[in-house]
């Protein structure tokens, strides 16, 4: 089937078959690495990107599903620049692999479209969808406080 | 190919922790699966479905018509092709003058399989779901045969013989130590306990499911071996063994790698089998393992259980200590799993305690299980948890202070350098430093008024500490070489051989050559694995890297100085002064920047992290979920180099233990299968868990290498899993719970504090 998506805001009209997923449209027919696959249970939360400025697990969405969407992935989130979510993330140190890193960061970016000055409880329920193997977490958790306070800060 | 990583970069304003991280938040990072040659293959590996069967026929003709197959690999293909068995690494001498008996893994499984997951065949084919849906039509007949689970069942009389050459089942009986002199010890003293600990089977689970790419160019006949590795040299070494290849003919390169925790040191059979399928096909093949069958085919950790027992005097000071274990290798030897077995849960037996007698024995024994191999600490973990909880065991048992009965059994300082009753030297620790500062931050004193103010709000309160030492690594090869070279900007490239999956090397080597030369550590770059050096070095394990290369660095910042002092004074810098490396460089022709190269070389053995770690727990009844409520880290890891790094692998590994404490089990079913095959039946660790880690460190520094640091890569989960483990039967004892095993999950808890439901 023919779908026609938005991704990191360049259209693209894409051959797909019926079985494919979303995150394997990114990944294998546009070279979007950045969005990894962790697992296969919809769990780990490595393939998250944005649908329609929603955090998705784009290995449960099919491409067909996604024909009309927007999608937002971790190479078009900062554009030429970083996105306080990405400034966050280095500078509290919340990453070591990095191979979960861009899910967090995409999750946290749909976190904090949620919830711009999110409780603890808020953190940890938006984080549960996401493993990390490396840091403990705490520092991610840190990172979401410090971006939170960031975009407070430049859209006040 | 677009197999070269993305170039480092960063932005002016943004304060990197590391100069790894801006590729890692950019989604531009260059893991294994990300690499995509021209005209790849894909490879989908069939694989048993039987814990222990015989192969009665295979027919893959269906396969091989399939769209799209290329080839279809049995034992048969990888024997032709000079193929064979993936290597162990190590072996011992056995109890009594034995031999010990090894069973390697075929890459491809003839005859028999051995466990759920063992690789039968491979199909490559053009698209890896052509691959697969070929693989589907797969014709194999097994006459599955009875398994053996645990090694309980593997050592009964007349238990079935997994392999010809191990009678038993039983691999390697070790010991070490004088059991004459602790079965005296254990006669004549007054006070004993024992207590045994089973540290359960784990899933390593590095978030970057396992890949790899083979490319092999028939112009030079160098075959290009793409894989997350810890270090490409031993991981080179055993995939010429284990292909049967010349080691020249093989290149491994590895870039980005997403975890590893010990499991990204061994070939698996893909490695193998991608290698021999570029070469056989003349295109580049790769696989990358689905989560399912990563769970079914990735060496898995722990698996021991220690059987520990403690004589104590009257005044409680410890007149012996005694381990009798049980290494459940699983299916086969894979890597270090001898070395866990026998000498890293031996060498530190007698943890951070002055001991007279001391003895172990162990057991390593075959399974129908997923091999066992390195996870975090590699049976370090294991023996810290054994001693730790054995102590509390045995301060509850005969009426002793836990802090106390630690404190008058610690090394004393005068002792040092100590050897052990089985003759490992300590070269110096500050126990009561540690335990000291964790007390006060932990606020231990105060527990009893917290533990009543849960009680009155219906909650159980538990406090435990461990005092753990562990013994890093000693090194696989002699030395740790590295290079250094200047480009024209002044700019200093590393070469090394130790590969990191986390851990910031490039950012830790660049702050010791900026300490060291005084070149800032933005001028400073690292390099793994750069094929065409002769480097000599140990791949990234045993918490060993930032002191084994960070040695090496060190010797290579004394040679370009050095140097770099010879050519100044040659080109008229005046005696007695220095030039500035950073403007200096910049100004040389290249004939002067080559005479700057050079090589630091070091021999660095184990060091000894050691610590004190105090959690406090809080139980609801109601449902047997425990939340940590504080959780201080007190550790001597030698001289810190990067301390938000450190910070950072503490965190990581404090939580690491955590998983295995309170929700991490791979469980084997009757028949050999496994239960917690997926993410949906095996829990790990998720944000919260710990809130915090309240870390400090004492820094005593070693004299044992040039860097001063013990390593902090396993102390996290060393120190956690003895003291949470504690902090929970401090709770549970008082509600009338002897003994528990871990993980102490929510429906485990609530069973144990309700028998009677």
């Amino acid at each position: 089937m023919n779908i026609s998506i938005e991704v990191n805001g360049k259209a693209q009209s894409l051959e797909v078959e019926g079985r494919t997923l979303l995150v394997e449209v990114l990944r294998e027919q546009l070279g979007l690495t950045g969005t990894h696959v962790g697992c296969d249970t919809s769990q780990c939360g490595c393939c998250t990107v944005l649908v329609d400025g929603q955090g998705v697990k784009a290995c449960t969405m099919l491409a067909g599903q996604a024909d009309g969407c927007r999608i937002t992935t971790i190479e078009g989130l900062g554009g030429q620049s970083l996105h306080p979510v990405q400034v966050a993330f280095t500078e509290c140190h919340a990453l070591q692999c990095g191979f979960c890193t861009p899910g967090m960061i995409m999750s946290v970016t749909s976190l904090l479209s949620r919830h711009p000055n999110p409780t603890d409880e808020q953190i940890i329920e938006g984080l549960a969808g996401n493993l990390c193997r490396c840091t403990g977490y705490a520092n991610i958790i840190a990172a979401v406080r410090q971006a939170a306070g960031a975009m407070a800060g430049s859209a006040a | 190919m677009s197999a070269v990583p993305a170039s480092e970069t960063s932005l002016p304003g943004v304060h990197y922790a590391r100069r790894e991280d801006h590729r890692l938040i950019t989604g531009t990072g260059a893991f294994t699966d990300d690499l995509r040659p021209d005209q790849m293959l894909h490879g989908h590996v069939i694989r048993s479905p039987h814990a222990r069967a015989r192969i009665v026929r295979v027919d893959l003709s269906a396969v091989r018509a399939a769209p799209g197959v290329h080839w279809v690999m049995t034992a048969e293909e990888v024997i032709q092709q000079g193929g064979g068995s993936l290597p162990n690494s190590f072996t011992f001498p056995g109890r009594g003058g034995t031999t010990q008996q090894v069973a390697t893994m075929p890459v491809l499984a003839h005859g028999q399989v051995l466990f759920v997951g063992q690789p039968v065949a491979m199909v490559v084919a053009d698209t890896a779901a052509q691959a697969q849906d070929a693989a589907e039509l797969a014709d194999i007949e097994y006459e599955e045969l009875e398994p053996v689970v645990t090694p309980d069942q593997a050592l009964a009389p007349g238990a079935p013989q997994l392999h010809p050459n191990v009678p038993g089942n039983l691999s390697l009986h070790f010991e070490s130590g004088d059991e004459q002199a602790v079965a005296e010890a254990f006669a004549r003293a007054p006070l004993k306990s024992r207590h045994r600990v089973h540290s359960q089977r784990l899933v390593g689970f590095p978030m970057e499911p396992r890949a790899v790419i083979a490319s092999h160019d028939a112009q030079t006949g160098i075959t290009r071996l793409f894989t997350p590795s810890q270090g490409v040299t031993g991981m080179l070494k055993s995939v010429a063994v284990a292909s049967g290849i010349p080691a020249e003919q093989i290149d491994v390169l590895t870039y980005d790698v997403g975890g590893s925790f010990g499991l990204r040191s061994n070939p698996y059979s893909e490695h193998v089998l991608v290698v021999l399928a570029a070469r056989h096909l003349g295109r580049p093949v790769g696989w990358t393992g689905t989560r399912s069958e990563v769970f079914v085919s990735e060496y898995q950790g722990r698996a021991l259980t220690l059987d520990g027992s403690v004589a104590l005097d009257r005044d409680g000071r410890i007149l012996a200590l005694r381990f009798d274990d049980t290494i459940d290798l699983g299916a086969f030897s894979a890597g270090p799993s001898s070395l866990i077995g026998a000498r890293n849960l031996s060498v530190t037996m007698g943890g951070s305690y002055r001991v007279p007698a001391l003895y172990m024995n162990s057991k390593l024994v075959y399974t129908n299980a997923v091999p066992m191999a390195a996870y975090r600490g590699a049976g370090r973990p294991d023996i810290a948890f054994a001693i730790e909880t054995l102590l509390d065991h045995a301060a509850h048992e005969h009426g002793f202070d836990p802090v106390v009965l630690r404190r008058i059994n610690f090394i004393p300082p005068e002792a040092f350098p100590y050897k052990t009753a089985n003759g490992t030297l300590y070269d110096l620790c500050e126990f009561h430093r540690t335990l000291d500062r964790a007390l006060e931050l932990s606020d231990w004193a105060g527990f009893d008024a917290r533990r009543e103010a849960a009680a009155r709000q219906g909650k159980l309160r538990g406090i435990g500490l461990a005092c753990y030492l562990e013994a890093s690594g000693a090194g696989a090869v002699p030395a740790d070489t590295v290079q250094g070279d200047f480009d024209e900007q002044g700019q200093l490239t590393i070469y090394g051989v130790t590969g990191a999956s986390g851990q910031g090397h490039e950012t830790s080597f660049a702050t010791i050559v900026e300490q060291e030369l005084g070149l800032p550590a933005s001028r400073v770059r690292y390099a793994a694995g750069h094929h065409g050096r002769a480097l000599m070095g140990n791949g990234t394990g045993g918490s060993r890297t930032l002191y084994g290369a960070g040695s090496a660095i060190v010797e290579l910042c004394a040679r370009i100085r050095e140097q770099a002092q010879t050519l100044w004074a040659e080109s008229g810098g005046a005696a007695g002064s220095a030039p500035d490396l950073a403007t200096w460089i910049p100004r040389l022709d290249a004939a002067q920047r080559a005479r700057l190269s050079a090589e630091g070389k070091a021999q660095s053995g184990s060091t000894f992290p050691n610590g004190t770690h105090v959690a406090e727990i809080e139980i609801d009844p109601a449902t047997g979920i425990t939340d940590v409520v504080r959780y201080v880290a007190v550790d001597d890891l030698g001289r810190v180099i990067s301390p938000q790094l450190v910070i950072g692998q503490l965190q990581g590994g404090v939580v690491q233990g955590w998983g295995q404490v309170f929700c991490e089990h791979a469980i084997y079913d009757e028949r050999g299968q496994l239960s917690t095959g997926s993410l949906m039946d095996y829990a790990l660790p998720k944000a919260g868990c710990i809130p915090t880690v309240e870390a400090e460190q004492i820094q005593a520094r070693t004299e044992l290498n040039r860097v001063g640091a013990k390593g902090v890569g396993e102390a996290g989960c060393t120190g956690s899993i003895p003291a949470l483990t504690n902090a929970m039967m401090n709770a549970l004892r008082r509600q009338g719970v002897a003994a528990m095993d871990t993980p102490f999950t929510a429906a485990r808890v609530w069973e144990a504090l309700n028998p009677a439901a």
